[in-house]
């Protein structure tokens, strides 16, 4: 099987304690500690303002319910843009410019999509996608 | 001005033919702007008694609409098939199993977009931490 781990650690000088918490998790199929996530998708695009657009589709068939785990990040450097990221109509949250986000994604039915939209001008964003399955469209 | 920085590695050396080894490194600030997250929960630990039972962990009334909160998650079960079920509103985001973790833009977009968690089983234990812009 394929190992691939994430690990994070964040740091803050936020409180009265200096704080540090890191952790690292290997990437699995969902419900077993024996078979790896086995599939990758990796891109890089420019995401022009005034259209929110499907980064990744939900298609209801192969990635539902599984342990997907979705990487971005805004590689943009001017710190007034932002991407909003939406999941079917529920917006999850903003990545400005130099911020990452790692979430696991259920894709729980065909409009479950992982959508984005770039505000203030275009935004630089790489993404990385890991998962079980992934329909291929018809050609 | 506090300073908080989140960086990720992402790794594998037989995922492809070339080896993976993706970082990428954050320092968390305000909506548009450089000033540094000054708030947060601290990191926090939940176990949750009974299992299939949705529980807010952070309601969106009480957090400033569209900015640049982020949340960590760490699911600290050591049970294969165990996960909590995280969902915004009432749109499920995905499956934290045991051992994953998260890191979550969240803007709080309305006042119902509470984040919630639904563990799988009975007594399983969520550690998480907002960084409140």
């Amino acid at each position: 099987m394929a190992t691939t781990t994430a690990a994070v650690t964040l740091t803050s000088d936020l409180l009265s304690d200096n704080m540090s918490v890191s952790t690292s998790t290997t990437c699995m199929k969902g419900g077993t500690s024996a078979d790896g996530l086995d599939q990758i998708d990796m891109g890089y695009v420019e995401i022009a303002t005034g259209t929110n657009f499907d980064l990744l589709n939900a298609d209801d068939t192969n990635n539902v319910n599984k342990a997907n785990k979705v990487y971005v990040a805004n590689e943009s450097t001017d710190e007034t843009y932002y991407v909003v990221i939406t999941i079917d109509a529920t917006v999850v949250g903003r990545l400005y410019a130099g911020d990452w986000m790692f979430i696991p994604w259920g894709a729980e039915d065909a409009t479950a999509d992982i959508e984005i939209q770039a505000y203030t001008g275009t935004n630089k964003i790489s993404y990385a996608y890991l998962h079980e399955g992934k329909l291929l469209g018809s050609a | 001005m506090a300073t908080t920085t989140a960086t990720i590695t992402i790794a594998s050396s037989d995922l492809l033919s070339d080896e993976i080894a993706l970082t990428s490194s954050a320092t968390l600030t305000g909506a548009g702007n450089s000033t540094g997250i000054l708030n947060t929960s601290g990191l926090s630990r939940k176990t949750l008694a009974s299992g299939h039972a949705q529980y807010t962990l952070f309601d969106g009334t009480d957090y400033t609409a569209d900015k640049a909160h982020k949340l960590y998650l760490k699911n600290i079960s050591t049970t294969a098939d165990e996960y909590f079920l995280v969902t915004i509103n009432s749109e499920d985001i995905g499956r934290l199993y045991a051992g994953d973790w998260a890191l979550i833009p969240w803007s709080a977009h309305d006042a119902d977009n509470d984040i919630k968690i639904d563990p799988s089983a009975n007594d399983m234990t969520l550690e998480y931490m907002l960084f409140v812009d």
